[in-house]
């Protein structure tokens, strides 16, 4: 029990709990008053929403429809048709939906052609469900609106092969 | 679910403490037979929060597992990704490079960290209530535990979810920096859980709270197959990371803090030595990274390509909440045949009826707070 | 003072304390959240908050106001008036500066001690009448507490009054033209000390709020009120405080006596200061067990308040 330790130990040990809250007291608050003032997203950051990429050069669209990303998504949600026409792939449609996205990544990480990232974004939330069921159209308008965040699939892989030591900067 | 509870004699108040109450750590529900205020008999009742993982896991191919895994205990995901990527790895056959067996010790040691942190922020909202100095701790806990969510933003992009760990390897490399960042954070961390130590430790009204209360003896711990703070608070000094170590832990030099009585302060200072073992290991683990690739399977692409052979494999690994094991059978196909995930959290709430009898309703919302049960990890 | 001076005045009182009050939130709601690194209210009446007490006030007057099937409709309904009227009555025999007291009269402190402790009958009667059984614990928590705190509480109010020679508020007030009764070597200190805890825990505050342990008890007594008649107990419980911290630097620290400003700015100021040093307390300590509080209760704070009343005695007897 408490009575093993003397009772000016204990007053003490009162006061110091009010002398702690004080010098918290005199901390500067750590709150960021979110909408007025926004937190600097680290370089990594990867959330909110995908976007697929054109190639700058060319303006055509980077994916080839090889569905790598519908077989690995956990949660199911990417379906891809693909077409072949003018000597590779294309995707005909390219539905990914939102509503049960869990943000792992894996359909950017497995990419060979550098088609599906994910976004430096953060303010993606909608009013309405139809805006979580991104099409191809609403994926390539995406791209236009944020820039693609740190991983990309050909980024990644370089990165995991088993061999070469990998030197990378943030 | 519908249910009534009977109050069996005259003089009893039965009251149903959840599924929806403020400290009983996510949906659980106590059912509580007082007498006055002396709780008399208890009967948790568990799966509110029952999301079928393990049948999950049995419709989906092994590469996708990591990230949902990380989803069964919400306040330390890399350990749960961890446990079930070992047990692929044991059944493969697969080696994991020195880098990233490091870089896994990093990221879950700092949450084991972030974990108590809001362990130690919730047990103040059960002791002090979110309206007083209860919610004064928390939310210094959060504060601090955010430093922790930043670096593994840095580090992985997502703040907690954050699909580190992959069978083979890791998905992330350090970034330059990445080690100035965390010795940053440490040091922070470092005094100011001597702070929290500082305050409560010889708080009258803290000591009057937690000593004596709760006891778990050392029989009763080992019987219901507790294991984590919780076992090693009642004297036994079992921890994975130096019984049976996985990854690197092999490498480092820590101490197992013990407790000797079993009651609520000794969970309280254990898990508070514990922390700062967790500050020692992620300065040593990073202090020496190793050069060297961080995966040694091929860039994963087709999930239904990675076989495992026939058979069966049991990893565990110290969540910070005790063993969390995965037990895989595969039948030679792309997906498990069965995975069982032995959580901590099940067992250690196993003791509640035991010893909450003889207790006084406040004890209940403490001793539960001690035991540190995540609802994701109970019910899976 | 005629019947309708009276009247006036009590309605500009009661105007006042409410007001008063309303803000006296505010500031617990900043000051609580600079004590935890936040920022407290801040977007209602940018940069301050300063609107977000009468925010919250809209936002509770709009509320619907539930009453459960099962419950004691009468008693459910009387229980959150009872509990503001309660409150509210205490603030007619405070004398705010020497000279303005709405009702002088002789038992000035025993009538406030008296009406403080009715409080605990409304909490009883909401716990009771709520029909639920985490009410019913709170309710009974909170009887036993506040008739056992009751007892130091007075112990130690006493003193006071012994060191003046009356249970006249004025009387005290200019008792202490020389010294105030909190510098008073030992007597003073410790019945003030002991004065502030049994009123801690007489107004249900941490440590002490055992009847509202909304961690063990979700929320006690007031578990089924909502909208405006939550916002009566809240604003009993405030206005309570309010009452208490007057009373402290009434009884201990020289109510209006100071020197250069008036007296009501030193009373002001000085009650300020004390609902800060409580909530000071309220924002840095846990809560205690029921037990253990009645420990503290009975072995503590009564004998020590009974002898403190006696050293008084003899000091005051010695020294006539």
């Amino acid at each position: 029990m408490a009575k093993k330790i003397s009772n000016v130990r204990l007053i003490k040990a009162t006061l110091l709990a009010l002398w702690f809250t004080l010098k918290n007291l005199l901390r500067k608050p750590v709150t960021i008053q979110y909408p007025l003032i926004k937190r600097p997203l680290p370089e990594r950051w990867r959330g909110g929403t995908f976007a697929l990429t054109i190639d700058p050069e060319t303006g055509e669209e980077n994916c080839i429809g090889c569905k790598l990303c519908e077989k690995i998504c956990p949660s199911e949600i990417i379906t891809v048709e693909m077409e072949k026409h003018s000597g590779r792939g294309w995707a005909k449609s390219f539905i990914l939906d939102l509503q049960a996205c869990i943000q792992c990544e894996l359909c950017v990480q497995v990419c060979p052609t550098d088609a599906i990232v994910m976004l430096h974004s953060m303010e993606t939330p909608t009013t309405r469900r139809e805006d979580l069921i991104l099409d191809k159209d609403k994926l390539e308008a995406n791209g236009k609106l944020y820039h693609a965040a740190w991983a990309t699939g050909l980024k990644l892989q370089r990165l995991h092969e088993p061999k070469k030591p990998s030197v990378i900067s943030r | 679910m519908e249910e009534r509870v009977i109050e069996r004699e005259f003089g009893e108040l039965a009251i149903n403490m959840g599924p929806q109450h403020p400290s009983t750590h996510g949906v659980f529900r106590l059912e509580l037979h007082l007498r006055g205020e002396t709780v008399v008999k208890v009967t948790p009742h568990i799966g509110y929060l029952h999301r079928g993982v393990e049948k999950l896991s049995e419709t989906l191919e092994y590469d996708m597992l990591p990230p949902i895994y990380e989803r069964d205990d919400y306040l330390s995901p890399t350990a749960n990704s961890l446990a079930f990527v070992l047990a692929v790895e044991k059944l493969a056959g697969i080696e994991v490079p020195r880098r990233a067996n490091y870089l896994r010790v990093i990221t879950a040691e700092l949450q084991r960290l972030a974990s108590h942190l809001v362990w130690l922020g919730t047990f103040g909202l059960d002791l002090g209530g979110a309206l007083g100095g209860g919610s004064t701790l928390f939310l210094y806990c959060f504060r601090e535990r955010e430093r922790i969510m930043d670096l593994m933003e840095a580090l992985t992009g997502t703040r907690f979810h954050t699909n580190m760990n992959q069978i083979g390897g890791v998905r992330y490399d350090v970034y330059d920096g990445f080690d100035r960042d965390v010795f940053k954070t440490l040091d922070y961390l470092e005094t100011r859980i001597s702070e929290y130590k500082e305050m409560l430790e010889n708080n009258p009204i803290f000591l009057e709270r937690t000593k004596d209360v709760g006891i778990v003896p050392q029989e009763l711990a080992k019987e219901v197959g507790a294991s984590g703070p919780v076992l090693r608070a009642s004297g036994v000094p079992y921890d994975i990371r130096k019984n049976k170590p996985y990854s690197a832990y092999q490498e480092f030099n820590f101490q197992v803090p013990v407790g000797n009585k079993g009651d609520v302060y000794d969970r309280y200072t254990v898990r508070l030595k514990e922390m700062k073992e967790s500050l020692s290991i992620v300065r040593q683990s990073l202090g020496g990274l190793p050069e060297g690739p961080i995966h040694s399977r091929k860039p994963v692409k087709t999930p239904s390509l990675f076989k495992p052979p026939k058979g069966e494999a049991y990893a565990a690994v110290e969540s910070p909440r005790g063993e969390l094991g995965v037990f895989l059978v595969s039948d030679g196909s792309s997906k498990p045949y069965r995975v069982k995930v032995r959580s901590p959290s099940f067992s250690n709430i196993a003791i509640i009826p035991h010893i909450l009898p003889g207790h006084l309703v406040a004890d209940t919302v403490s001793i539960l707070g001690s035991l540190d049960p995540v609802f994701g990890d109970v019910d899976r | 003072m005629t019947f309708a001076e009276s009247v006036s005045h009590g309605a500009i009182l009661l105007g006042a304390i409410i007001g008063v009050v309303t803000y006296l939130t505010w500031v617990e709601r900043k000051f609580s959240g600079r004590l935890q690194s936040r920022i407290g209210p801040y977007l209602v009446g940018r940069p301050h908050g300063w609107l977000q007490p009468i925010a919250d006030a809209l936002k509770l007057l709009s509320k619907e106001d539930i009453t459960p099937a099962k419950t004691d409709r009468f008693l459910f309904n009387l229980a959150p008036i009872w509990v503001v009227v309660m409150s509210l009555l205490g603030f007619a025999f405070l004398p705010l500066t020497i000279n303005w007291v709405l009702v002088n009269i002789d038992l000035g402190l025993l009538y406030f001690s008296a009406i403080g402790s009715l409080i605990v009958i409304g909490v009883f009667i909401a716990g009771w009448a709520s029909n639920n059984k985490y009410a019913l614990l709170s309710a009974l928590r909170a009887a036993a507490q506040m008739v056992a705190y009751e007892v130091p509480l007075l112990l130690s109010l006493l003193v006071p009054a012994v060191l003046a020679g009356s249970l006249n508020f004025q009387d005290i007030i200019l008792a202490q033209e020389r010294i105030w009764f909190i510098l008073f070597p030992v007597v003073g200190q410790i019945s003030g000390i002991t004065f502030l805890l049994a009123a801690l825990a007489e107004g249900n505050r941490i440590p002490f709020d055992l009847s509202e342990a909304e961690s063990e008890l979700v929320a006690g007594f007031n578990i089924e009120y909502s909208g405006m008649k939550f916002a009566y107990f809240y604003l009993g419980e405030y206005v309570h405080l309010l009452a208490v911290s007057i009373l402290v630097s009434i009884l201990f620290l020289g109510g209006p006596l100071g020197p250069l400003l008036s007296g009501g700015v030193w009373i002001a100021f000085k009650t300020l200061i004390v609902f800060l040093i409580v909530l000071w307390i309220r924002w840095s300590f846990l809560r205690l067990r029921i037990d253990q509080m009645m420990m503290l209760n009975w072995k503590v704070l009564v004998p020590l308040t009974l002898g403190n009343l006696l050293l008084a005695g003899l000091w005051v007897s010695l020294s006539r």
